[in-house]
């Protein structure tokens, strides 16, 4: 550990960053393994453990992540101020991606399988819109590409009245109670989080003060 | 990462250049101490006598070092103003140890003053409060059991005089050593004495120009070299401070000489621990060792202080100031009865100054400003 002090490399905010991205990545892991149960993989002990341990690893990092701010800003109070406050507000967005995640695995333990479903074409059309959706976020975040960042936003943000109809239509619809409740849970679970991956990504687009506003206008600009 | 946050503050010089600063200022740093010692030989043994007669008083020179530490905000000018002094010849190895140990105990009040911006909030100012106040408690602590003994048996000066004597390469105490060190400092006091001479009437105005601008350039090049030497390691201090939050013992001891030496401050080391601190980050005791670490890191100073003085009595009192640390650490923090003794006493003081938070103002003034005042008017 004393060691450490020693060490030449990145930055202390570049190992933030480096570990803001990993927790990305843990989210897609944790998304994708919740999207193989609902789509026939089922609820298995194995699933469950794998959902459970990418998810704790992206809360441990939550902690880390604010620990390392705090330090940061102890050590050198005058700087990065507002990169400070923006990453402790956004990882909250990142560690709810991998709740939501988990609430989708949720699905699969009450028995839901979307596999066999008539419209199983337009359930898996979202669900592999919105894994991309997290990887193009953490990858725009790694390439520290802002201009690519408010055209994810911009994209992301055509998706969720698309959200919006299916619950509705969710909710009109005379199929059977266990049909209808599980479109809405996963178009809703869905919305939830692509608004956290567009709020996390206006950590790169926006003034601190304007945070989570993403689809207010920007009167400043 | 985006456009707002790239024009937040970054360091405005490139690290080499910095680093070559910070190297050059090291070397006036080192002048200053000689050009106060070459001030202090020339203002004469009876206006020095008079100044300095006090001090052999050890309480009084107790005082005396936490005042100056108290105003000038920083043991490290303190104790390489002392060495100067003692380098010089004016003030005696044995009146200067109880100044080293008073510098000790006013360096502290940089932290406490720092945890004073929670009082807002009472528990995180009743942890920062008591983060603050452990490193006086055991300063005092270490203080009032060393100096006795100091004054009965001399034990910290004669070990010190030993290895002062080794390092000197010489058997005998007093006089002067070489190294390319001093050399060179040497050069630069010499080229700055020539060069204002010609300005002063007399050898008293020209010795008082010296002392004055040798303390100038102490505390200039102290507070230049701690500034640049923290943008420097920064990235180094918060990997490290982040890897010795959840530790304690020998680790955070080696944590915080580290810190300290990097930046030549253990107000820096131990003022970045409050917050952390104060928002329950780091727990009071994972903080007690690294401000340990801290005590005994910022006696680098005065080595290096001495090391440009040559003067082996200078190189005496700097090792004093690392002994004293060494044996406090080993006094307190080596018994489990005793180890945490302060940080208990701080704590419970810490409850009472949440409870009546005049008393944490009150006690800061008193204990580094009134009591060391008054009792050097009264002593």
């Amino acid at each position: 550990m004393v060691f450490s002090f020693f060490r030449g490399g990145d930055t202390a905010m570049d190992e933030v960053e480096d570990r803001i991205h990993q927790m990305l990545v843990d989210g897609r892991t944790v998304y994708d393994t919740a999207m193989e149960a609902v789509f026939g993989g089922g609820k298995s002990k194995k699933t469950k453990a794998a959902v459970k341990g990418a998810d704790n690893e992206i809360n441990v990092a939550q902690r880390d992540v604010r620990r390392s701010l705090l330090v940061h800003a102890s050590v050198a109070p005058a700087t990065d101020v507002a990169q400070i406050l923006s990453y402790m507000s956004v990882i909250k967005d990142v560690e709810r991606i991998g709740d939501y995640s988990k609430n989708l695995y949720d699905l699969a333990r009450y028995g839901v399988n979307f596999e066999t479903a008539e419209d199983r074409d337009e359930l898996a059309k979202y669900r592999d819109r919105v894994g991309q959706l997290i990887s193009d976020a953490a990858a725009t975040f790694r390439a520290r590409d802002t201009p690519g960042a408010e055209a994810l936003v911009a994209k992301a943000g055509g998706f969720l009245d698309d959200y919006d109809r299916h619950v509705k239509a969710a909710y009109r619809s005379e199929d059977s109670p266990d049909v209808a409740v599980s479109r809405a849970l996963y178009y809703r679970f869905l919305k939830r989080i692509t608004a956290h991956v567009m709020n996390f990504l206006t950590a790169l687009t926006l003034p601190l003060d304007k945070l989570d506003y993403y689809d207010e206008p920007n009167l400043d600009s | 990462m985006n456009d707002r946050s790239k024009s937040s503050a970054q360091p405005t010089l490139p690290a080499p250049i910095r680093a070559v600063a910070v190297i050059g200022l090291l070397y006036l740093f080192l002048g200053g101490v000689k050009l106060l010692e070459s001030g202090i030989k020339g203002l004469g043994s009876d206006f020095t006598d008079t100044l300095f007669g006090n001090v052999s008083n050890p309480i009084v020179g107790l005082f005396v070092g936490s005042l100056a530490t108290v105003l000038v905000q920083s043991s490290s000018v303190t104790t390489a103003t002392i060495v100067g002094l003692v380098a010089s010849g004016v003030v005696p190895v044995d009146s200067a140890v109880p100044m080293i140990m008073g510098a000790n105990i006013g360096t502290t009040v940089t932290n406490t003053l720092v945890s004073l911006a929670n009082l807002r909030n009472r528990e995180d100012f009743k942890r920062a409060f008591a983060a603050a106040t452990m490193h006086d408690f055991f300063n005092v602590m270490a203080v009032s059991v060393l100096l006795p003994v100091e004054i009965v048996t001399g034990v910290l000066a004669r070990t010190a005089a030993s290895i002062a004597g080794l390092v000197a390469g010489r058997s005998e105490l007093g006089g002067s050593f070489n190294s390319p060190i001093k050399s060179a400092v040497g050069w630069l006091a010499t080229r700055v004495r020539d060069s204002i001479e010609g300005l002063f009437s007399s050898t008293d105005a020209l010795a008082v120009s010296l002392v004055v601008l040798g303390i100038l350039l102490i505390l200039a090049t102290l507070t230049l070299i701690t500034k640049n030497m923290r943008v420097l390691v920064a990235d180094r201090i918060e990997r490290t401070m982040n890897a010795a939050l959840a530790k304690s013992g020998l680790t955070g001891m080696a944590v915080g000489v580290l810190v300290t030496v990097a930046v030549q401050s253990s107000s820096i080391t131990t003022s970045i621990l409050i917050p952390l601190v104060a928002s329950g980050v780091l727990l009071v005791r994972n903080a007690y060792p690294i401000t340990l670490g801290a005590n005994m890191g910022t006696t680098i100073t005065a080595l290096l202080a001495a090391l440009g003085a040559g003067a082996v009595d200078g190189l005496t009192i700097a090792f004093v100031h690392t002994l004293f640390n060494v044996a406090g650490i080993l006094l307190i923090y080596s018994w489990p009865a005793t180890r945490y003794l302060p940080v208990r006493m701080a704590e419970a003081l810490a409850e009472l100054a949440t409870r009546h938070r005049t008393l944490a103002l009150g006690y800061v003034f008193g204990i580094f400003v009134a009591i060391p005042a008054i009792g050097i008017i009264v002593l």
